[in-house]
Parts: C-alpha cells; sequence; structure tokens
C-alpha cells in the first residue's frame, strides 16, 4: 500500500538547498521510495536526491505530495510527517539584507579630490585590502573533449564509476582535516552533490545513450542542472549552480588528473584577485595570509564563496561597473569594500587618505581591546563580568574582541547536530581548546550536551515526544548516553589545561543529578591522569538555574556544586507555564513580571549566602533596559551575545550600585509587569555619556588640508566608539561647511552637526600641527577644530547649553588663546568644561 | 543707542550663539544698550518683549533663516545682515546704525 502525504510550502524562499538536505537526510535511511509531487507544475523527484528536489522549483504557497512506498512505508512516513510539520519551517534562511548598490553612497571628499580612477562596486565582504591585482579566468571542459563520443561506453562507464568512488572519498579525506566549520559545511554540501542520485543517473545516460566520454558527460550534466538552477526564481538556487559546477570540475579532475586550479591558486605576494566567478574551491584553493580582497563581476550574498569569504573576513566586491580586466593585470589595487570602490590607480592623495583609514581602524581596535581589558563596574564600584554566548570554538576570537570579560556559555549543541555520528573525544577537544587559548585566561563556561525532543540528532534515535521541553532532554538522559557524556566529560577534563575552563550542566532538578555529574568528571578526570594526560585538578563544575525547583533547594545545590548561571528562558518558561512559541500565551513570557523578579532575587541571594558565584546567560541578561534591574540583583555576571558586550559594559559604567537596588526594590513590590515596566522606563540613574573626554582633545595633528583635518576629528569620534557611521558624520559636517564656512577667523573653525549616526553628544578639539589653508572668514588659516557633533533626534538641553555657551567662550580672546597654546590634552579638557560650568 | 537683536542659524547650534556674543561685546565697547534674543536648537532664549522692541532705536537681525514670530519687528527700523557678516566684520555692521 502506497502512503501519501501533502502539505504547502511555507519557506519565503521556497523549497532550495537547505530544506532539500534536510528532507534528504530524513528519507535517506529508509528502504521505501519516496517520491515528492509538485502540484503546480506536476512534475515529481525522487526525495533521496538534493538535486531533484531542487530541480522541482517548489516555492512559497505550492501544494506538493509525498508518496512512500515500499516495506517500512509506516515508519517513513511518520518520520516525513515529523520534519513536515516541525522542522521544515526552521530550514529556511534568512534573505539577506539589500545590498548598498554601487555609487550610492556618497564618497568622502578626500577621496574623491584625490581622484584615483575609481570604481563603483557592490560591497559583500566589509574591509579594506591592498595589493596586486591578479585575474583568475574561468574555467571549462575544453569543447574538443566535451563533443567527442566513444565507441567503448563500457570502458567510460567503468572510468566514470571509478572517478565517482575517488571523488567521494576525496571529499571524505577533506572532511577529516580539521579545517574551518564554513569550509567543512560547504564541503559537505559538496559532498552530497557528488553522491546525489540524479547527479549519477544524468552522467550515466549520457555515456550510455549519447555515447559521449566521461568528460562530455560531466560538461553536459553541469550544463543540465546548472541551467536548471540557474532558471531558477529563487535567488538562494541561483547561487547553488556554482557549486555543481565546482563538482563537477572536481570530478573532472579526479579523472583526468588535471590540477590547473590549484597551480593557478598560488599566490606569493598580497593579491586582490578579480574573477568572473569563482567556485567555493577555487577560493578555498587561494592561499589566505596573501589573499587581501576579492572582486567579483556575479555573485551573490548568498553564495557559498560569499559565505567563506566573510567568513575569512576578505574584503569583496562584485558587479564593479567598467571593471575592463585585461587593463587591471598586475596593478596595484586598493579594494574598498567600505565605501564600495576600487581604486584602479592610486596616487599620493588616496595613499594619504587610506593611511588616514587605517589610523582609524588600528585605533578603533586599540580601543576596544583597551575596553576589553578593563573590567566593567558601576560608578560606586560594583563589579559585573560581562560575558559572551557563543556556539563554536572560532567564535571566541571575536567575543573577546568585542570586550567580553570570558565566555558565560558556550553551547556545545552545535557539534553534536546536523551529522551522522556523534564527535570523537579528540574533535570536541580540539573545538574546546581553541576556545581557551582564544580566552586567554579568562573564565570560559561549557556547557555539556543539551539535546532532546526538540533538536532530534538522528544517530541517538530519541522518541518522539509530545511536550520535548518538558520531557526527555539534557541531563535527564545522561544515564542512557552515559559514553556519549563520558566521551564530552574527558575532552573537556582535557581542555581544562588550557585555561579556566567551567563546566556547566544543564537541566538538572534534583540533586543526585549533580552528584552523578560530580562522579563522572572525578572518574574520567583519574582515567585521563591514568592515560598521562594533562589537566586541570580543580576544574569548577556548576549548573543551568533553570528548572524553578532548584530555586528551592539551592542550600543542598551550593554544596554539590562550584557555580551557577540563569538561563533565563527556560526558567522563565517553566516558572511561568508559558510556552512562548505559542503566539496566544507569548505575552506571558515577560521576564519583568515580579513574580518572577522575586524568583529571581532568591536564586541569587541564596548562592551567595553560600558565597559561590552566579551569572545569567539568558536573553534578558542582554537586555539592555532591564540592566539596572539586573545590577540591582548583584549578579557577578551577564552573559550574552558578543554584539551587545561593549554597549553592556559601558551600560554598568553610567549606573551605580545603590539606586538600582533601590529600583529592584520597588519593582519586586509591583503589582503588575506593568508597573515594573513603568519604574524601568521613569528610573533616572544613567549618567549620560560626558560630553567631551581627554581623548577626545588632540593637540598635535598631522593634517596638511581642511579635508585632512575635517576627516581626522571625525575618526576621532570613530576610535572613541562614539559613533559607527563616520563618513555619515562627515558627510554632515561637510553640508553644513557647505552652507557657509565654520573658520569664524583668529585660525578657528568650530565644524559642526546634528546626526544620529552619532551615538553621543560629543565635543573634539584638535589642534593642527601647522596651519591649514580653509575659507575662513578674515583668510586666515586654521589651526584650531572645535567640532560639536549633536545627535538629531536628542533633546538634550543640557549639552546644547554647554556649546551654546562653549560658543560663546570662542569669542572671547583669552579662551582662544589657551586653546591655541595649552599641550596637556587632559589639562585642556578640564579648561574647557569648567569654561561652560561643567 | 538702545539695540535690540535676533540671531539664528541653520543649526542652532554655534553660530546665532558666536554672533549673539560678538553683538554684545561690539556694543558694549561702542557704548551702546543691547539685548540679543536667539533663535538656535533650544528654542527662542533672552526673549524680546514688545515693549522692549517698541523702546529701541533699531533693530539687527542676524539670520540665516527664517524667523520665528517676524511681526514683533514691524514697526522698528531694521538692519538685515547674515550671521556671518556679524562675526566677519562688526565694526562695519555697527558703522551703519
Amino acid at each position: 500500500m502506497t502512503l501519501h502525504c501533502t502539505f504547502t510550502c511555507s519557506l519565503p524562499n521556497g523549497l532550495h538547498a537547505r530544506p532539500a538536505t534536510a528532507l534528504e537526510h530524513v528519507v535517506r535511511g529508509f528502504a521505501s521510495e519516496v517520491t515528492l509531487v509538485s502540484e503546480r507544475t506536476g512534475a515529481s523527484a525522487n526525495a533521496k536526491s538534493v538535486l531533484g528536489i531542487v530541480g522541482l522549483d517548489i516555492r512559497h504557497g505550492d501544494v506538493c505530495r509525498v508518496t512512500i512506498e515500499g516495506v517500512d512505508e509506516p515508519e517513513a512516513s511518520a518520520a516525513v510527517a515529523r520534519f513536515l510539520e516541525r522542522d521544515l519551517a526552521h530550514c529556511d534562511d534568512a534573505i539577506p539584507p539589500a545590498p548598498v548598490r554601487p555609487g550610492e553612497r556618497p564618497l568622502p571628499r578626500m577621496l574623491l579630490q584625490a581622484d584615483g580612477g575609481i570604481l563603483h562596486g557592490t560591497p559583500m565582504v566589509p574591509g579594506i585590502g591592498h595589493g596586486r591585482a591578479l585575474v583568475i579566468d574561468g574555467f571549462a571542459i575544453p569543447d574538443v573533449l566535451a563533443r567527442a563520443r566513444t565507441d567503448d561506453p563500457d570502458a567510460e562507464l567503468a572510468r566514470l564509476e571509478a572517478g565517482l568512488h575517488a571523488l567521494d572519498a576525496r571529499y571524505e579525506e577533506e572532511l577529516a582535516e580539521d579545517g574551518p566549520d564554513v569550509a567543512a559545511s560547504i564541503i559537505r554540501a559538496h559532498h552530497a552533490i557528488a553522491r546525489d542520485p540524479a547527479l549519477h543517473d544524468h552522467l550515466e545516460m549520457s555515456v550510455r545513450k549519447r555515447h559521449l566520454t566521461v568528460a562530455g558527460a560531466i560538461a553536459a550534466a553541469d550544463a543540465f542542472f546548472s541551467g536548471m538552477l540557474a532558471a531558477s526564481e529563487s535567488a538562494l538556487l541561483r547561487e547553488r549552480a556554482l557549486d555543481v559546477g565546482d563538482v563537477c570540475r572536481e570530478l573532472f579532475e579526479v579523472i583526468h588528473g588535471t590540477t590547473k586550479v590549484s597551480a593557478r591558486a598560488r599566490l606569493s605576494a598580497d593579491t586582490v584577485c578579480i574573477a568572473e566567478n569563482l567556485t567555493p574551491r577555487e577560493f578555498l584553493a587561494l592561499d589566505r595570509k596573501f589573499l587581501k580582497g576579492l572582486v567579483l563581476e556575479f555573485a551573490a550574498s548568498t553564495s557559498h564563496t560569499i559565505v567563506l569569504a566573510r567568513s575569512f573576513g576578505i574584503p569583496t566586491l562584485t558587479g564593479v561597473t567598467g571593471l575592463r580586466t585585461a587593463t587591471l593585470r598586475d596593478r596595484d589595487v586598493i579594494i574598498d569594500a567600505d565605501l564600495g570602490v576600487l581604486i584602479t590607480a592610486g596616487n599620493a592623495g588616496t595613499h594619504r587618505y587610506y593611511e588616514m583609514e587605517q589610523a582609524r581602524l588600528a585605533g578603533r581596535r586599540a580601543q576596544l581591546r583597551h575596553a576589553a581589558t578593563t573590567r566593567a563596574e558601576t560608578r560606586d564600584g560594583q563589579a559585573v563580568e560581562i560575558g559572551a554566548n557563543i556556539a563554536t570554538g572560532e567564535e571566541t576570537v571575536a567575543a573577546i574582541l568585542e570586550g567580553a570579560d570570558g565566555i558565560g556559555l558556550f553551547r556545545t549543541e552545535m557539534l553534536f547536530l546536523n551529522r551522522d555520528d556523534p564527535p570523537s573525544e579528540d574533535e570536541q577537544f580540539e573545538e574546546y581548546r581553541r576556545a581557551l587559548i582564544a580566552a586567554a585566561g579568562r573564565p570560559v563556561i561549557i556547557r555539556t550536551l543539551d539535546i532532546g525532543g526538540d533538536k532530534p540528532v538522528p544517530y541517538l534515535r530519541m522518541p518522539h515526544e509530545e511536550n520535548p521541553y518538558l520531557g526527555y532532554r539534557a541531563v535527564r538522559m545522561y544515564h542512557e548516553f552515559e559514553t556519549l557524556v563520558r566521551t564530552q566529560v574527558r575532552a573537556l577534563v582535557r581542555a581544562s589545561a588550557f585555561g579556566d575552563l567551567r563546566v556547566m550542566v544543564p537541566m538538572i532538578s534534583r540533586l543526585e543529578e549533580a552528584r552523578f555529574m560530580r562522579q563522572v568528571v572525578a572518574e574520567e578526570q583519574a582515567r585521563c591522569t591514568q592515560d598521562g594526560h594533562v589537566f586541570a585538578p580543580l576544574m569548577q563544575l556548576g549548573a543551568m538555574v533553570e528548572v524553578p525547583s532548584m530555586a528551592f533547594q539551592l542550600d543542598h545545590f551550593c554544596e554539590a556544586l562550584d557555580f551557577f548561571s540563569i538561563g533565563t528562558n527556560d526558567l522563565l518558561q517553566y516558572f511561568g507555564a508559558v510556552d512562548r512559541g505559542n503566539d496566544k500565551v507569548a505575552h506571558l513570557h515577560d521576564a519583568l513580571s515580579p513574580a518572577f523578579l522575586r524568583l529571581l532575587k532568591k536564586i541569587v541571594d541564596d548562592i551567595h549566602a553560600a558565597g559561590l558565584w552566579v551569572g545569567m546567560c539568558g536573553e534578558l541578561a542582554g537586555n539592555a533596559a532591564a540592566l539596572p534591574l539586573l545590577v540591582g540583583l548583584g549578579l557577578d555576571e551577564l552573559s550574552m551575545a558578543a554584539p551587545r558586550v561593549a554597549e553592556a559594559k559601558a551600560g554598568v559604567r553610567a549606573l551605580a550600585a545603590a539606586p538600582c537596588q533601590a529600583l529592584l526594590h520597588a519593582a519586586l513590590a509591583c503589582a503588575s509587569v506593568q508597573d515594573v515596566s513603568r519604574l524601568v522606563d521613569a528610573f533616572d540613574g544613567w549618567q549620560p555619556v560626558p560630553l567631551t573626554a581627554p581623548e577626545l582633545v588632540v593637540i598635535d595633528a598631522d593634517c596638511a588640508t581642511r579635508e585632512e583635518a575635517i576627516k581626522a576629528v571625525v575618526d576621532r569620534l570613530y576610535v572613541m566608539g562614539r559613533t559607527d557611521q563616520p563618513r555619515e558624520v562627515e558627510s554632515a559636517v561637510w553640508q553644513r561647511e557647505g552652507v557657509y564656512s565654520t573658520a569664524f577667523g583668529h585660525g578657528f573653525a568650530i565644524p559642526h552637526c546634528q546626526s544620529d549616526a552619532l551615538k553621543a553628544n560629543s565635543l573634539v578639539i584638535l589642534r593642527t600641527r601647522q596651519p591649514v589653508a580653509w575659507e575662513s572668514l578674515d583668510g586666515e588659516p586654521v589651526s584650531v577644530l572645535v567640532l560639536l557633533a549633536i545627535r538629531e533626534s536628542d533633546h538634550a538641553v543640557e549639552h546644547l547649553k554647554i556649546l551654546a555657551t562653549l560658543a560663546r567662550k570662542v569669542m572671547r580672546a583669552g579662551f582662544r588663546e589657551r586653546l591655541m597654546n595649552e599641550q596637556d590634552p587632559a589639562v585642556l579638557c578640564r579648561y574647557v568644561m569648567e569654561c561652560v560650568g561643567e | 543707542m538702545n539695540i535690540v537683536a535676533v540671531t539664528a542659524c541653520p543649526t542652532g547650534v554655534a553660530h546665532t550663539y558666536m554672533a549673539a556674543e560678538q553683538l554684545e561685546q561690539t556694543a558694549k565697547s561702542l557704548g551702546h544698550a543691547i539685548k540679543v534674543e536667539t533663535q538656535g536648537a533650544m528654542g527662542i532664549e533672552n526673549e524680546l518683549s514688545q515693549a522692549e522692541i517698541d523702546a529701541a532705536d533699531v533693530a539687527i537681525i542676524a539670520a540665516d533663516i527664517a524667523l520665528e514670530q517676524p511681526e514683533r519687528f514691524d514697526r522698528i527700523r531694521k538692519i538685515e545682515v547674515a550671521v556671518h557678516a556679524v562675526l566677519k566684520d562688526p565694526a562695519a555692521l555697527f558703522a551703519r546704525l
């Protein structure tokens, strides 16, 4: 009996490669024939072929039918139904934002004036690079080979089979090598294409029926599948055409033994690669030490080559207008994918500009490093560690650069998902070690496996559950999968030799579970001793506080464990009996409810009473508005997504503990969430960012022109983190300068602007080493710039008053004299602020 | 001489106040009485009443943008200049009074 089920494609991008791969994964293991039919076109495909599925071009809203026929029909049907119901909707990729089109952004004055043969393109990966232009030509199977006919199809078929085997082995081998995750995921995708039955069928048919040689069959398959994908309505699918081409070329290489690709890719000096198209493998073959930029004629932001370039931070431009590759060969070029330009005829002016750009970027990095090494403390001295949440070891570097004091939550599930076997001890060890080395002595809290019914892992064969969140997951399944758990613990114990590793166990609700894990750690440490591995014997063991019952037995848990971190998402879900994925009740999932705040207070107080450390790693920890309440709670640490770290640190520094505690106290007494929100909104304990600081006073700037001086003064705002969009600020300053010059005489200029590209109202003073020509009112050059930069939408009357006073002061000779001559930036800063009454 | 004046520049952050300061300093050095209203980013400050305007001999309007409540100056002799003219050559401006 054949089983059927129908569904409507709910994915905005259609059934593209990712969901197709997921479906193929689900049905691969079953003996039954599984066929997918598009009701819109009537076409059908084997669901065990990713290429077949994507070839159906199933779009958003299309009705589809799945038929299942074979010995294991019921099981296969259940698996497909479960996939369609629960997983399909999560298989989509976000539609990337439309990139800025060539020439859409205004270029900085300095660069325009330098006129360095500027070509405009679409920035795909930001960054600036400088190097020799290397033009990479496209590759095609030679026509002679592609059109040749064979008299001996069987011999060709044997070559094809051998080639496909060798290709399979090559991918296996590459996957076994230690490489970056993103490269591995792309190799896995190519591996799947190389194994695809639709590809194999097409290749075989070409030889058998059309008597093509293997080379001809490969060219035909490439043309067919690439053409099919390229014709798709979905941008995501069109991008996959390149991947098919890549696999076909790889197969050709394996069979014909050409290694042109890798030979061509050898770089020996800083290089900007220019190509019509570059396949992911061609990209991977380039020596990234010398690869400073990528200019591609065609590539969308979702293409695998761009994904790779992004993960390696290689500045990339596409669609460069007026690009004539032949004339660029071997020329010195600058790629600026921040602005979206390619400088093809650099000169002294462009070099000076990029010198300043480099200084600007290096200045910001140094500033961030400084912030990263400085702990966040409230104005009255309460320290709060700000950590980052990560899912792979390699994210650690970026998190530390953002200023994280450590890793507050390393979710290890990513290592276990989307694969056929669990990761080995060595693979895990390498991953954890990578994080510890990058953290350079900062604490790294690694959470042991947290999977269950909601995150199915094929090789664990977890039973389907009606209510996975309340079911068999995390520590609750550790007994059954003890080998798996012990492997992970051993990898963690070994990695503990490389820094401050702390192990955290999810979903603990019973004391026995904590004791069990304590015992497992001790036993695996003993085994590591026997095996001669070095490790940190005092590695801390802690727990996520996410099951509410734990909160009422913390006295005992504090005896069994070393530390705690509150996972607010699950804790709130269990505490409030609310599934936040359910729209009808999602509004009840509010972390600012007075009852939940009382629970948090109890947890923090009980753990502190035992003298132990308690952090928070759930969503609430990264909620900027709730920060005063979190400081009021007295948490030792807050861990959040890395991009939020810097802001959270600044937030802590702008607060004082005492008013935060008073706020919390008032919130705990509130009757409703609305009352708490009102209190939080009305909280006035934030200290505003001061208008200026000694770091915003520069007394010896090397600027030759008005353009340089204005860029320098705005760059200072960027370096100090007061804007992330210096070009917008600069352009606003020039706009004002265009009304009439702000150089009012006496060697002074007060450029100013109102722009929301600023993060805080700011005053910068910059003195140039030599006077700079300017269209001034008295015709004299300028040597002191006073930049007044104001946010447009704030009504910060206090700051406007200060600036008004300052504007009056510069009309006085005594004040100007001091600005002209004071040698110490800190003294000058203090003098200015005193003069304006701050 | 009894002078009233208004200053107003495009962004209302700097030149409005610089011009006001310049007018006050120059008037003082020349022995005139002056009251300067500023129309800047903080709105109208040091506002001139109709009585003050009516009692004055002359009004200096140093504005690069449209003035708020211009009708107050309908009955008085006005000298209208650009803001930067005040900064560039205040002596020349006062010579016209």
